[in-house]
């Protein structure tokens, strides 16, 4: 993909410490960030080998005992594994089939919407929830689910009904989470919608309708297969990172009563690694989890590219 | 007339067509309503969790009716003691402080940290680029989890720093990769020739690169905003001492609060309910969010689509 009109390469051979000279100011340039990089990014991984060790805080990640795959045998053993590796599919998978459809036809919706100001109102209400930390939607949710306070309950109420306990109820709580993140981002999920639909040439729609195709027919013909490459891009993004099922929605949301139901795989590192101090087991599990995740990503990224033909995120 | 026209034809999404002899047929007529429809359904759904948050805060002390009812109280019956408690104590200012040092420090140490580095991978010239574009990368493609990062600020004794707080996510290698993007696009030319002048690359930064890049220096340092506000989870694993507390930590004890008496600092909130002294400092703790949205929204919108095309 090099350029071969470009001036740095029309020079024959450059010299390479000529070349280092010349950029001694980058160099420059980059020495703080490097090293902040490094130090920041790089000793987390070489901190990463006490999954390997029986860690204990006063022989340091350096000097405790090597147990070699001890940690990860435990692990997989386990009865929590199953238990773990269900919940964070589950609330992944669940997200991307709720969330998906809910930002597409939200972007449809958005562009077709002729009323300017109803759409502005939408479009700039919609983005907002992406802004709010779950510390807040926690609040929010709490307005709304809580059993003694929350308007939720009191329709319920209104109807005749019992009030429903929506955070600690196992049937309803994988609802709530589901739901209340498609809340907080489908509006900020549409924006790379809206944008590929904006691209779309108008006179595509102008030719159908001369041929007769209806809106609905248009939407199906016209729109959908014109913003398809990025659905499949999105999808595939997605399930690149299809082990983080959001630790701070479920750590916000979740109480020792739903755990069964509520505990992914970061919360559950969370607790033994930073609550229990089993340093060694936690970080075996987080590797455990980084690794299949680069996997994913590393394939996901290699579909996008092979379908949208070289263009990738990398 | 025509000057309005034109000016309506622009501000749609959708471009008007200019096709005018097929008139629209009942099924256009009823999309047409599907999508009105649609619309305000969305409006009422993203509407009522915030606003039942917000009249939830002005409830009154002495307040009967359900809460359902609440929704629909009249603003000249709204009660501000939620508000006026919470600006009254001590524990919500200092907290409130601590997050506003929180930002702004983590911003400055961001944007400083992330320009120089998305720039330096942008020189395309520079011998070591295609490694250094892979030694940025790794650390974002493999996450190892938060216990190897835990030891890490342990072991620098970053704990119980508000620096602790915004320093581990001060380079995001996401908004690198988005910055880099950009200054990919700048044309090579406008540095070429800045170069030939006798710039340096520094010089060239400062003086070529920077003034094209607002509305990603914009975006970026919004990004960075709302994640160093909004970072509750650093706060609890690095910041022990309760002085130290951002918003989000308190925000999280007051809303976990059962009652007044289960939480020692909330006992001097005065005679505001509990329930709207949650719900205002949901309200405190969102509104600096609120307050910077519309100004940055239209540079977040194009710094996206910048970032979300090439992606």
């Amino acid at each position: 993909m090099k350029k071969k009109d470009s001036p740095e390469l029309m020079v024959p051979k450059p010299n390479l410490r000529r070349e280092i000279l010349r950029h001694k100011d980058v160099y420059l340039l980059l020495l703080i960030p490097f090293v902040f990089y490094i130090v920041f990014k790089y000793v987390p991984i070489f901190n990463a080998q006490i999954a390997f060790k029986n860690f204990r805080a006063r022989d340091g990640v350096l000097g405790s005992a090597w147990i070699g795959l001890q940690n990860f045998t435990d692990f997989f053993n386990s009865f929590y594994f199953w238990e773990l590796l269900r919940n964070t599919l589950m609330y992944s998978f669940g997200k991307i089939i709720i969330s998906l459809p809910v930002s597409i036809i939200l972007s449809i919706a958005i562009y077709e919407c002729t009323h300017y100001a109803l759409r502005k109102t939408v479009q700039t209400l919609a983005y907002l929830p992406h802004f709010l930390s779950w510390v807040i939607m926690y609040g929010v949710l709490f307005a709304l689910l809580s059993p003694s306070s929350g308007i939720l309950n009191d329709i319920i109420k209104l109807f005749g009904g019992t009030p429903i306990d929506f955070l600690s109820s196992v049937h309803a709580f994988p609802w709530v989470v589901l739901l209340s993140d498609a809340w907080k981002e489908m509006g900020w999920s549409a924006i790379i919608f809206i944008a590929a639909l904006m691209s779309i040439d108008v006179s595509l729609f102008e030719a159908a309708m001369v041929e007769g195709a209806n809106s609905w027919q248009r939407v199906r013909y016209i729109t959908l297969p014109a913003i398809k490459p990025v659905i499949v891009t999105v999808l595939l993004l997605k399930i690149g990172t299809i082990l983080d099922a959001g630790f701070n929605q479920m750590y916000m949301l979740y109480s020792p009563q739903v755990y069964s139901i509520a505990d992914i795989i970061d919360t559950w590192v969370y607790r033994q690694g930073l609550l229990n101090f089993q340093f060694g087991l936690a970080t075996a599990v987080g590797l455990f989890k980084g690794i299949i995740g680069m996997i994913l990503v590393l394939v996901s990224n290699k579909l996008v590219s092979r379908f949208n033909e070289g263009s990738s995120l990398f | 007339m025509a000057e309005a026209k034109t000016k309506k034809e622009r501000i749609h999404l959708k471009p008007k067509m200019h096709n005018k002899t097929v008139r629209p047929t009942r099924a256009d007529r009823i999309f047409q309503i599907c999508v009105d429809v649609f619309m305000v359904l969305m409006l009422i759904i993203i509407l009522i969790p915030l606003w039942s948050t917000v009249t939830l805060s002005f409830r009154p002390n002495t307040y009967i009716g359900t809460y359902l009812q609440g929704m629909f109280l009249a603003p000249w019956d709204w009660s501000f003691d939620a508000y006026k408690a919470l600006l009254g104590n001590n524990g919500f200012l200092m907290a409130f402080t601590n997050s506003c040092k929180i930002l702004v420090g983590g911003v400055v140490c961001a944007l400083l940290l992330t320009i120089p580095l998305a720039y330096v991978m942008s020189v395309k010239s520079m011998p070591g680029r295609k490694a250094l574009t892979t030694i940025v990368l790794i650390p974002y493609i493999f996450d190892v989890g938060m216990i190897p990062a835990y030891l890490l600020v342990q072991n620098i004794g970053l704990m119980d720093h508000l620096a602790a707080v915004f320093l581990p996510g001060a380079i995001s290698t996401y908004n690198v990769i988005i910055m880099r993007q950009f200054f990919d696009g700048i044309p090579a030319e406008l540095k070429e020739s800045a170069r030939i002048d006798g710039c340096s690359e520094v010089q060239i930064l400062l003086r070529i690169v920077m003034p094209l890049s607002k509305a990603i220096v914009m975006t970026i340092g919004l990004y960075y905003g709302v994640s160093f506000w909004n970072n509750f989870f650093n706060a609890m694993l690095y910041i022990q001492n309760s002085n130290l507390n951002p918003l989000p930590i308190l925000l999280r004890n007051i809303l976990m609060a059962a009652g007044m008496n289960e939480y020692v600092e909330v006992s001097a909130f005065g005679n505001a309910p509990i329930e709207a002294i949650k719900a205002a400092s949901v309200f405190m703790s969102a509104i600096p969010m609120v307050i910077a949205y519309p100004f940055i929204q239209k540079y977040f919108t194009k710094g996206t689509l910048a970032g979300a095309v090439k992606g």
